[in-house]
């Protein structure tokens, strides 16, 4: 199978968006406003956070906020000069900040960081952990939404039995960019047993 | 209600290095956008992190809100168009207004083919 046949390629799983679980868009933006937009979605790897951060923008834009995004990981802990000078140039309080990956910045690095965002209208960010911001919302997953998504990225394609979602979410502790994953390289072995030396 | 519309000549779809894409862009925006372009990109799609770089971008001068435009794109010679079990990657002409996009897909190698890596048989 080709990589971009594959139902469960990244561009495909990317375009999945954020789905409230317990909760509704009135209430995140009502809890959103009572927080003064500073606020922090919280949960671990793989449950929705960035996605969430995401589809927070469109909202925020709609309701006349500016938005400014800093992407942060692993790899980069801190925001460069160029992301810097993105985040603070002539910043007002139409302008909300959107960090993505706060938690990898040191104490120090955050501390200063917040201070600055003070003049903008918010900062809402994703965090591994809490502490950093009031929390907005903490992001979870189901074995039931893994199914919903994988219905929906594999339309017309085999998909798993039911009670193959509960097993990949378990073994994935609520990782859904893991499971996603593991079913990118299960369909792919699928259609190489079907059809050996044939691509469709 | 917005419209664009990409179409390429001859509905060629497959290219060698160096050659020249072109075809028609045509739009109807209801107002007048600053910008309508096209960009000249490709992209990776698979199991990884998605890259993507835009090899040319191509405003149109004057666009008016209903418009039809021919267009040429000399194309580069490389990277080539080529799919494995892991990555993909894809070449494609985009005709831009604002947040409004319409795309075509096209193979760009030596062969005009996508090349498969191993492990990918031919095409049923």
């Amino acid at each position: 199978m080709r990589a971009r046949d594959n139902p469960f390629s990244s561009d495909r799983v990317l375009r999945v968006r954020f789905k409230p679980l317990g909760t509704t868009w009135d209430a995140i933006f009502a809890r959103l406003g009572e927080l003064d937009y500073r606020a922090a979605i919280v949960g671990p790897d793989g449950t929705g956070k960035t996605t969430l951060l995401e589809d927070l923008a469109r909202p925020l834009n709609d309701r006349g906020f500016n938005t400014r995004w800093v992407t942060l990981n692993l790899a980069k802990r801190k925001p460069t000069r160029d992301d810097a000078r993105h985040a603070f140039h002539d910043l007002t309080k139409r302008d909300i900040l959107l960090v993505d990956g706060a938690d990898h910045m040191p104490p120090r690095e955050w501390r200063s960081f917040a201070s600055r965002a003070a003049k903008a209208g918010g900062l809402i960010i994703t965090s591994h952990v809490e502490g950093l911001l009031p929390p907005l919302l903490h992001t979870q997953t189901t074995p039931d939404l893994l199914a919903e998504i994988v219905g929906h990225l594999a339309f017309g394609h085999l998909v798993p039995p039911p009670a193959m979602f509960a097993d990949l979410h378990h073994r994935h502790a609520g990782n859904l960019r893991d499971a996603l994953r593991e079913l990118y390289d299960r369909c792919a072995d699928m259609a190489d047993e079907a059809h050996p030396g044939v691509r469709k | 209600m917005t419209m664009l519309e990409l179409a390429l000549n001859d509905n060629r779809t497959q290219y060698l290095p160096n050659e020249v894409i072109s075809g028609l862009a045509s739009w109807n925006l209801g107002t007048a956008r600053p910008v309508v372009e096209l960009r000249l990109s490709w992209y990776t799609r698979g199991k990884g992190t998605q890259d993507t770089r835009v090899e040319r971008k191509v405003p149109f001068d004057d666009p008016r809100a209903r418009d039809t435009r021919e267009f040429r794109l000399p194309l580069p010679d490389g990277p080539y168009s080529f799919s494995g079990r892991l990555i993909s990657l894809v070449w494609q002409v985009e005709l831009v207004a604002g947040t409004d996009k319409q795309t075509i897909e096209f193979t760009l190698s030596p062969t005009g083919q996508e090349i498969l890596l191993a492990g990918i048989g031919p095409v049923k």
